[in-house]
C-alpha cells in the first residue's frame, strides 16, 4: 500500500510539472494581455510601459523560471487584471464550484443510477423504456437553453425560484438540475451495462438455484460487483462537473471556477488560467488515486501494490 | 456505498456555506444593478474597463464631471483658470471630506494626479494623463497643472481623474486600498464579495446631490439573457449591455424597459493603403460607397444607432456639420471596381473580433462582395486583434472592423490615434493630414482646432482611409420605477438616479 501510494505521488509530480509546463508556453503563444488593458488610446510607449510593469517584457525563459521558482513556494502569482493574489481569487470560487458539482451529481445519480437499475432488470417494461427516452432527451438538451428555459418558467413566469446568482439553497436548484442531466445519462447506461454484465455471470445462476431471494441477489452480490464501473464513471464524471462548468455558471450568474477561468482567459490573465489549470490537474489525479483505493475497499481481491495475496 | 457517503457529505459542505450568504432581492431601498463582469478593480488608478468605473465613480470623485447634457461641469474643482498655454489652475472645494471623514486638500488631488502619471506606477490609463509633467498646491485651495505643450483635451481628460485620499493610499499600501477603496462620492464601499458582487452604502455626509438609495448592489452576471431575465423576474432593476432583440423583449414585459442611448463610440470600417487592393484609392472609395449604413442601422441594429458622415459624433470637440462624405451609391462603388480591373480583385482580409455585433461584420462582407470585392472575414480573438491592429502598415489587416472610444468626447483621442503617423493604429501616411493633426493639437484655441478637423474630415472623405460608420448606442435595461437619463459616456452615477413614484 505505502510503495503503491509512493509511486502515485511521483507520478502525480511530474504529470503536474508537464501540466505547469504545457499551459504556461501553450497561453504565451496565444497573445498579449497588455492590449485588453489599456484604453484604445494608449500609445505604443504607454503599451510598452505596461507590459514592462507587469513583467512580460522579460525573456520567456527567465519568466518560465520565475513561475517554476514561485510554484514551488506554492505561490500562484497575481492577477494582472484583478490585482489580487491567483488564490484569493481562486479560493473565492472553489466553494461554489463544490456546490453546484455537489449539486448536480446528487441529481446525476439520484436519477441515473435507479434509471439504470430499473432498465437492467425491467428491460421489456414499457415505463423503462419510457425512461430511457426522457433521459435520452434531457442529455441531449444544451444547457444554455434548457438553463435559459427553466429561468424562464420557474423564475419569470411561476415565481418560484430565484432566477441566478447567489444566495440560500433555492438559487442551486437550477444549475444543479441544469449541469446534473448531462451525466444523469452517463450513470443510466453504465449502472444498466454493469448490471446486466453481472447478472449473465454464474454466480448469480449459483444464488439463484440456491433459492436466494432477487432482492437479496441484488444487494448482496451485484451491488457490489456492479459499483465498481460506476465508481469509475464518478470519479471522471466529478472532474467534468468541476471543469464542464462553464455554460452553467454563465447562464445562471454562479461564480464558479469555470466562469472565472473563461474570463481569465478571454482577458489573457495568464497567472490565474495557470492556477486554475493546475487545480484541475491535480483534483483531476487526485480522484484518480482515490477511485483506485475505493476499489480495494468495495473488491478486496483488487490489491493496491500489485502483489498477489 | 463509501462513495456515496462521500459525495453527500461534500453536498453538505457546500450547502453550509451558501447559507453563509445573503440572496441579493431588488426593493425600493437597495438599488441592484446587473454588471457583465465584476469590477476587476476598485482602485480608479489600476485598471481601465467600464464593469470597473460603473461601480468606482460612485465612490470617488473625480476633479471634473460632465452634466447630463454632456457639458464639462465642476465637481472637486469649481472652477478653473488657464494661467497660460500650459498651465492650469483649479479651484479645489473646501467642504469635501473622505469617507473616513478626512478633509479633501489640494495635497490630495496633486497625490491623485503624480500616482496616475508615474510610469512606474504603471497605471493602464497613464496614457490619458501622461501630457500633465507637473501638479503643485499652488494656494491654500488651489492646484496648478502644468503640461508638456497647449492640451486642448486635458479639460476632457480630467473629467476622469477621480481623487484618491493620500493619506489612506500612503498609510495603507496599493493592495489593501484596492480591497477596500476609500473615496469620497455619495456611496460608500461597504463589501466585496469576490465574483458575486460589490455592495455601497449611500453617504449620508455627501457634500453634493445625495443618493435616493440607501444602498446599492452591483452583481456579475455575464449571461445577457439572463440579465432580461432578471428585470422580468424583479430580481435586478438595472442591467447592462443588451442588444436590440432583448429591448423589444422588455418592452413587451410589465417590470422593466429599455432605456438606449447614443454614446461616443464609434463604429468603423479602417482600410490598410498600403496593401492591395487598397493601394488603389479609387477601391477604397468603392468601399465607402458600397456600405449601406441605414441598412446596417435598421435591418441589423434594431434602429438604436445613428449613421455619422464623418469619423466623429455630434457629442464629440471637433464633430462638424456639412462635410461632403460619400454616400451609399452601389452603382458608384461597382463602376470604381471596374475600373481598378484585375487589382481589384485581390482578397481583402476583413478583421474582427468576437466582442463585436458578427451581423453587421457579416453584411458588409455581403455588401462588399455586391459590388464586385472579394472579402473574406477573420475572427480573432481580442486580443490577438488589438495586437495585430496597432502593429504598423505592413501587417495590420487590410480591412478591419471596429468601434472606438476614447471616453474624452475629443477629436483629438479619435482621428489623431487613428491616423496619425506616430500611432500604432494608423496604416495611413498622409503629411497633410498629419500636419493638420499636430496643429489642432497644438493650440486652445477650439475655431481653429475645429477649421483644422474640419480639412482632416475632408481628406478621410476624400482619400478613404477610414469609412465612418455609425454612431453606437447602448441600450441598458431598467425597471420600470427606476427613473435615469444614461448619458453618452458611459458612466452609471447613482445619485443622479431616482424611483418614479
Amino acid at each position: 500500500m505505502r510503495s503503491f501510494l509512493l509511486r502515485r505521488l511521483g507520478q502525480a509530480v511530474v504529470t503536474l510539472f508537464g501540466v505547469a509546463t504545457l499551459i504556461f508556453f501553450l497561453q504565451r503563444l496565444t497573445g498579449d494581455p497588455t492590449y485588453l488593458l489599456v484604453p484604445e488610446t494608449a500609445t505604443p510607449a504607454d503599451i510598452e510601459a505596461m507590459r514592462r510593469t507587469l513583467g512580460f517584457d522579460r525573456p520567456l525563459i527567465v519568466q518560465y523560471l520565475s513561475f517554476l521558482a514561485d510554484l514551488a513556494r506554492f505561490d500562484l502569482g497575481r492577477s494582472v487584471v484583478q490585482n489580487v493574489p491567483v488564490s484569493t481569487i481562486i479560493a473565492s470560487r472553489v466553494p461554489y464550484t463544490l456546490m453546484l458539482a455537489g449539486g448536480a451529481l446528487l441529481v446525476a445519480c439520484g436519477i441515473g443510477i435507479p434509471v439504470g437499475i430499473a432498465l437492467a432488470l425491467w428491460r421489456e417494461n414499457p415505463v423503462s423504456r419510457a425512461l430511457a427516452g426522457l433521459v435520452l432527451a434531457a442529455q441531449s438538451m444544451p444547457t444554455f437553453w434548457s438553463g435559459i428555459l427553466m429561468i424562464m418558467v420557474f423564475a419569470v413566469t411561476l415565481r418560484w425560484l430565484p432566477p441566478s446568482s447567489t444566495g440560500g439553497v433555492e438559487h442551486l436548484i437550477m444549475p444543479s438540475i441544469a449541469l446534473g442531466l448531462l451525466s444523469m445519462a452517463t450513470f443510466a447506461r453504465i449502472t444498466r451495462t454493469a448490471l446486466l454484465d453481472e447478472l449473465s455471470k454464474d454466480y448469480v445462476r449459483t444464488a439463484r438455484a440456491r433459492g436466494a431471494s432477487r432482492r437479496w441477489i441484488l444487494v448482496r452480490h451485484l451491488a457490489r460487483n456492479a459499483a465498481i464501473p460506476v465508481i469509475t464513471v464518478a470519479a471522471l464524471e466529478i472532474s467534468n462537473l468541476l471543469a464542464g462548468a462553464v455554460i452553467v455558471e454563465t447562464v445562471f450568474a454562479w461564480p464558479g471556477l469555470g466562469q472565472v477561468t473563461v474570463q481569465s482567459i478571454l482577458a489573457r490573465d495568464f497567472l490565474v488560467v495557470q492556477g486554475v489549470v493546475l487545480l484541475g490537474a491535480f483534483v483531476t489525479i487526485g480522484l484518480n488515486v482515490l477511485a483506485d483505493i475505493l476499489y480495494s475497499i468495495v473488491d478486496p481481491r483488487i490489491r493496491l501494490d500489485g502483489v498477489a495475496r | 456505498m463509501k462513495s456515496a457517503r462521500l459525495f453527500i457529505a461534500g453536498v453538505a459542505l457546500g450547502a453550509l456555506s451558501a447559507f453563509a450568504i445573503g440572496p441579493a432581492q431588488a426593493g425600493r431601498d437597495r438599488l441592484v444593478v446587473d454588471l457583465v463582469n465584476e469590477p476587476s478593480s476598485l482602485d480608479p488608478h489600476v485598471q481601465w474597463n467600464p464593469d470597473s468605473y460603473y461601480v468606482y465613480r460612485n465612490i470617488f470623485d473625480n476633479l471634473l464631471t460632465r452634466d447630463d447634457a454632456g457639458n464639462i461641469a465642476p465637481q472637486i474643482a469649481t472652477s478653473w483658470k488657464q494661467l497660460s498655454d500650459t498651465e492650469i489652475e483649479f479651484t479645489i472645494r473646501d467642504d469635501v471630506t473622505f469617507h473616513d471623514g478626512r478633509k479633501l486638500t489640494p495635497e490630495d488631488v496633486v497625490y491623485s494626479v503624480t500616482r496616475i502619471t508615474d510610469p512606474k506606477f504603471g497605471s493602464p490609463q497613464l496614457g490619458q494623463f501622461n501630457k500633465i509633467t507637473g501638479a503643485q498646491a499652488s494656494g491654500p485651495n488651489t492646484v496648478k497643472l502644468t503640461t508638456d505643450g497647449p492640451y486642448p483635451a486635458l479639460l476632457a481628460q480630467l473629467v476622469k481623474l477621480s481623487i484618491v485620499p493620500k493619506h489612506v493610499v500612503e498609510a495603507v499600501g496599493k493592495d489593501a486600498f484596492n480591497q477596500k477603496p476609500v473615496g469620497s462620492g455619495p456611496y460608500l464601499f461597504e463589501g466585496w464579495q469576490r465574483g458575486v458582487q460589490v455592495a455601497l452604502k449611500r453617504n449620508d455626509a455627501y457634500w453634493g446631490p445625495k443618493g435616493k438609495f440607501p444602498a446599492a448592489i452591483f452583481r456579475a452576471v455575464p449571461d445577457a439573457a439572463t440579465r432580461v431575465a432578471n428585470l422580468q423576474a424583479g430580481s435586478s432593476d438595472l442591467g447592462v449591455s443588451l442588444d436590440s432583440d432583448q429591448a423589444a423583449q422588455l418592452k413587451s414585459s410589465s417590470r422593466a424597459k429599455p432605456l438606449a442611448v447614443l454614446t461616443e463610440r464609434v463604429a468603423y470600417l479602417r482600410l490598410n493603403p498600403s496593401k492591395p487592393p487598397f493601394d488603389n484609392a479609387d477601391v477604397r472609395r468603392a468601399v465607402a460607397y458600397a456600405v449601406d449604413k441605414e441598412g446596417l442601422i435598421e435591418g441589423v441594429l434594431g434602429g438604436y444607432d445613428k449613421a455619422v458622415p464623418i469619423m466623429l459624433t455630434p457629442v464629440h470637440v471637433g464633430w462638424v456639420e456639412g462635410v461632403k462624405a460619400p454616400a451609399y451609391d452601389p452603382a458608384k462603388a461597382k463602376a470604381l471596381v471596374a475600373k481598378a480591373g484585375a487589382a481589384a480583385k485581390a482578397e481583402i482580409e476583413l478583421a474582427t473580433a468576437p466582442v463585436f455585433d458578427q451581423r453587421v461584420v457579416q453584411a458588409v462582407q455581403q455588401m462588399l462582395t455586391d459590388v464586385g470585392l472579394n472579402v473574406k472575414i477573420a475572427m480573432s480573438d481580442m486580443a490577438s486583434y488589438l495586437k495585430r491592429a496597432q502593429s504598423g502598415p505592413e501587417t495590420v489587416p487590410s480591412l478591419s472592423f471596429g468601434r472606438w472610444s476614447c471616453a474624452c468626447q475629443d477629436a483629438d483621442g479619435v482621428i489623431f490615434p487613428l491616423l496619425h503617423k506616430s500611432s500604432g493604429w494608423s496604416a495611413y501616411r498622409n503629411t497633410k493630414a498629419d500636419e493638420l493633426l499636430e496643429a489642432a493639437r497644438a493650440t486652445l484655441d477650439e475655431s481653429k482646432r475645429i477649421a483644422a478637423y474640419k480639412q482632416v474630415h475632408e481628406i478621410v472623405a476624400d482619400e478613404v482611409p477610414l469609412v465612418p460608420l455609425y454612431q453606437s448606442a447602448i441600450i441598458y435595461g431598467a425597471a420600470n420605477a427606476l427613473q435615469w437619463k444614461p448619458t453618452p459616456n458611459e458612466s452609471m452615477f447613482l445619485n443622479r438616479m431616482d424611483w418614479k413614484d
